[in-house]
């Protein structure tokens, strides 16, 4: 766990002066930005971060005060990117401009990169922070209000244990600008312990008829205060529910806002009612309810009435990897990026109950962006897809060890292949049109399919075939 | 169905975080593909091990969870040591391993006391020991290799009781001096791989099958081959791999 050093100041100009060296850094980081998209050397969404903040230091720390609406930060384990964009959605349809990350680059230099991209428009921010960067990002951005989505195992390697990561954005709470508010998930027992001490507002969905518990990707199910076993009253997907402490009496409260699941239709649709709101959404899976009802909570606190914020969800369209709908050969493919176990879980169960999915590519790589250790795969319910008996594609930088795991799985999985494009079409190769391909991937995994993609002229994203 | 294996699992509820369920699906799975009928038993706090149990797996948790599962984990002291004086094979996996040693003295200076099963003794240290390994070990009279990922703070040194399991070829293993890494001492085995190690490792899997089914009073039962050409093929790749 990199030691968080966020109180440190060191700014040559005085905190919050626009200092005369921003604007000429700012071109340089931009230039930088150009040539390395120019060169393809990369998307070039950090390198101008980094750059402007070596040149004049503290020029986040600025940018962010500049913003006279404020900033809202998005942080968790899963649904970070979809929760930020939804709520960006939500504030664009009510006509108000915003600065955002939406690349997933989330990090101090990723932030710095979008503040330089800004549109001379946008006074409000909202930027989605990994949560191991929040505790010393919270002081630069001095955020008016913290969106805390949830507490999942994810790259253990990188972000330690869950406790850790609660222990993490507790810190970053307890830095917060007095009169900042907090919203966050009141039914992850781990995170509200943490956060409703800080008088956040909670966000959460009705129980679910059928949800089961302690499944190999649920987490430890231990009260945060006492560690006894919990006892859930009703559950969502994974740990996620509402809960009481035989032992020592603590219980999950009621939330502010509070969703319901009306129906559910694989990788595509989930339909939602929020406060008496009926939001259909274009993409599926329960985690996509929870990240609906966080965006219109934390639209809500920045005046946002919830039937005009739910009504602005119902045309948001799924993006970069979270139920993307991609195309090779003229066939479709829905991408859905697997994190963690639990996550790994609710796209599974998508991709099961699709009935457009007639194959699928599991691709796993061990970058330091997927955490480098790929042991979580034998905690993610393999179990439930090799049980649907569709064809199975082992594929990405680990593809063989994804084999050996779907062997467990009960599956025979077709021949690994590392080749992303290759992988895709060996899957539509099993399957007869028009059924088409769920793919589910690592994050790295995830960005050299598109880039693959991109490259093929056979491909096509999302963008480009609409 | 011919011989009969008995599985305990220590702590399924907490001790899983690290993937340390396909190590229990790797030796019940390569045991029934094998006609061996298996008995899986999870066993949390204040439940008895099976007493005729052939292997006992205790796997890895956050710190919270060893803290949660300490005193009952060290309540079972003469329950293991009596298992596994009859035979039965002890796993500790990451955080069970070192649970199975002497004590944890941590970074306090603090010594927390293990089963003392294992002649091993673990001092916390910085940085935390990271990444990929490979390794040559040998386990009941068989050598093969090992793959898998380290993890852990601890640095792990064996008493003049234990052997090592494994020497470190890429990784730091038990210590990152002295090229070892995991520890034997009897039926009672000690590794720090993840991956989990079992499933990627199926030679290893099949050597603790091997030392479970051949205890006194067992009936013979010689382990056929099985087709793993899926893990022959990632063991190819993790050779290959440059870091």
């Amino acid at each position: 766990m990199p030691q968080s050093n966020g109180d440190r100041t060191h700014d040559a100009p005085g905190p919050d002066e626009p200092s005369a060296r921003d604007g000429l850094a700012a071109a340089l980081a931009r230039t930088a930005g150009r040539v390395l998209r120019v060169t393809g050397a990369g998307a070039g969404s950090a390198l101008p971060g980094l750059v402007v903040e070596r040149a004049s230091p503290g020029y986040l720390r600025r940018r962010a005060a500049a913003l006279t609406d404020g900033i809202v930060a998005v942080s968790g384990t899963n649904g970070k990117t979809t929760t930020a964009s939804m709520l960006r959605a939500i504030l664009r349809a009510e006509g108000i401009a915003t600065v955002g990350n939406e690349s997933g680059s989330n990090l101090k230099r990723g932030i710095a990169s979008a503040m330089l991209d800004a549109p001379d428009a946008a006074h409000l921010g909202v930027l989605e922070i990994d949560e191991a960067a929040l505790p010393a990002l919270v002081p630069e951005l001095r955020p008016r209000l913290v969106v805390l989505t949830n507490v999942f195992r994810d790259q253990l390697d990188r972000y330690g244990e869950t406790e850790t990561v609660a222990n993490l954005l507790a810190a970053a709470l307890r830095r917060l600008p007095s009169g900042a508010a907090v919203v966050a998930n009141a039914d992850d027992p781990l995170l509200w312990n943490a956060a409703r001490e800080f008088g956040a507002v909670g966000f959460g969905l009705e129980p679910i008829a059928g949800a089961v518990g302690e499944r190999a990707d649920a987490e430890p199910e231990t009260c945060p205060r006492c560690g006894a076993r919990l006892e859930y009253l009703g559950r969502t997907i994974a740990h996620l529910g509402q809960v009481r402490c035989p032992a020592c009496s603590w219980a999950s409260t009621a939330p502010e806002f509070r969703g319901r699941v009306e129906r559910q239709d694989g990788v595509s649709a989930i339909t939602v009612e929020i406060s008496g709101h009926e939001v259909a959404l274009r993409l599926g899976g329960v985690h996509n309810a929870y990240n609906a009802v966080a965006a219109v909570a934390a639209a809500s606190l920045l005046g946002v009435p919830v039937p005009r914020a739910a009504e602005a969800l119902r045309s948001f369209a799924p993006r970069f990897g979270r139920a993307e709908e991609v195309r090779l050969d003229d066939r479709p493919a829905w991408i859905l990026l697997m994190k963690n176990p639990a996550g790994a879980g609710v796209v599974i169960d998508e991709v099961v109950a699709d009935p457009r999915i007639g194959a699928v590519v599991v691709a796993v790589s061990d970058n330091v962006a997927d955490g480098r250790d790929i042991s979580w795969i034998w905690d993610a319910d393999f179990e439930r897809l090799s049980a649907a008996g569709a064809p199975l594609v082992p594929a990405g930088r680990r593809a063989a060890d994804v084999a050996v795991r779907l062997r467990y799985a009960g599956a025979t999985p077709l021949p690994a292949q590392a080749d992303p494009l290759a992988a895709m079409r060996s899957a539509m190769a099993a399957c007869a049109p028009p059924s088409g391909v769920g793919v589910l991937a690592t994050y790295t995994a995830m960005l050299d399919l598109r880039a693959s993609l991109t490259r093929s002229r056979r491909g096509r994203l999302e963008d480009a075939a609409r | 169905m011919t011989a009969n294996l008995t599985l305990a699992h220590l702590y399924p509820d907490l001790m899983r975080t690290y993937g340390d369920r396909g190590n229990v699906m790797a030796l019940a799975s390569r045991a029934r593909w094998r006609g061996i009928d298996v008995d899986v038993v999870g066993v949390t706090r204040a439940e008895r091990i099976p007493a005729g149990a052939d292997l006992v797996l205790i796997g890895g948790g956050t710190d919270r969870a060893q803290e949660t599962i300490g005193e009952d984990l060290r309540g079972r002291r003469e329950e293991l040591r009596d298992l596994s004086g009859a035979g039965t094979v002890v796993v500790g996996i990451c955080g069970g391993y070192q649970f199975l040693g002497h004590r944890y003295v941590d970074a306090d200076g603090v010594a927390i006391e293990g089963l003392g099963l294992l002649d091993v003794t673990t001092v916390a240290g910085q940085p935390r020991i990271i990444g990929n390994v490979r390794a040559a070990a040998t386990f009941g009279g068989r050598s093969f290799e090992l793959f898998g990922f380290e993890n852990h703070g601890g640095r792990t040194t064996l008493g003049s009781g234990a052997t090592p399991l494994a020497t470190v070829g890429r990784g730091q293993g038990n210590n990152g001096r002295d090229r070892t890494e995991g520890a034997v001492q009897g039926s009672i085995v000690g590794t720090y791989l993840h991956g989990p190690v079992l499933p990627t490792n199926p030679a290893f899997a099949d050597a603790l099958l091997a030392r479970a089914l051949a205890a006194p009073g067992r009936p013979d039962a010689a382990l056929a081959e099985l087709d793993d050409r899926l893990e022959d093929e990632a063991h190819r790749l993790a050779r290959a791999r440059k870091r």
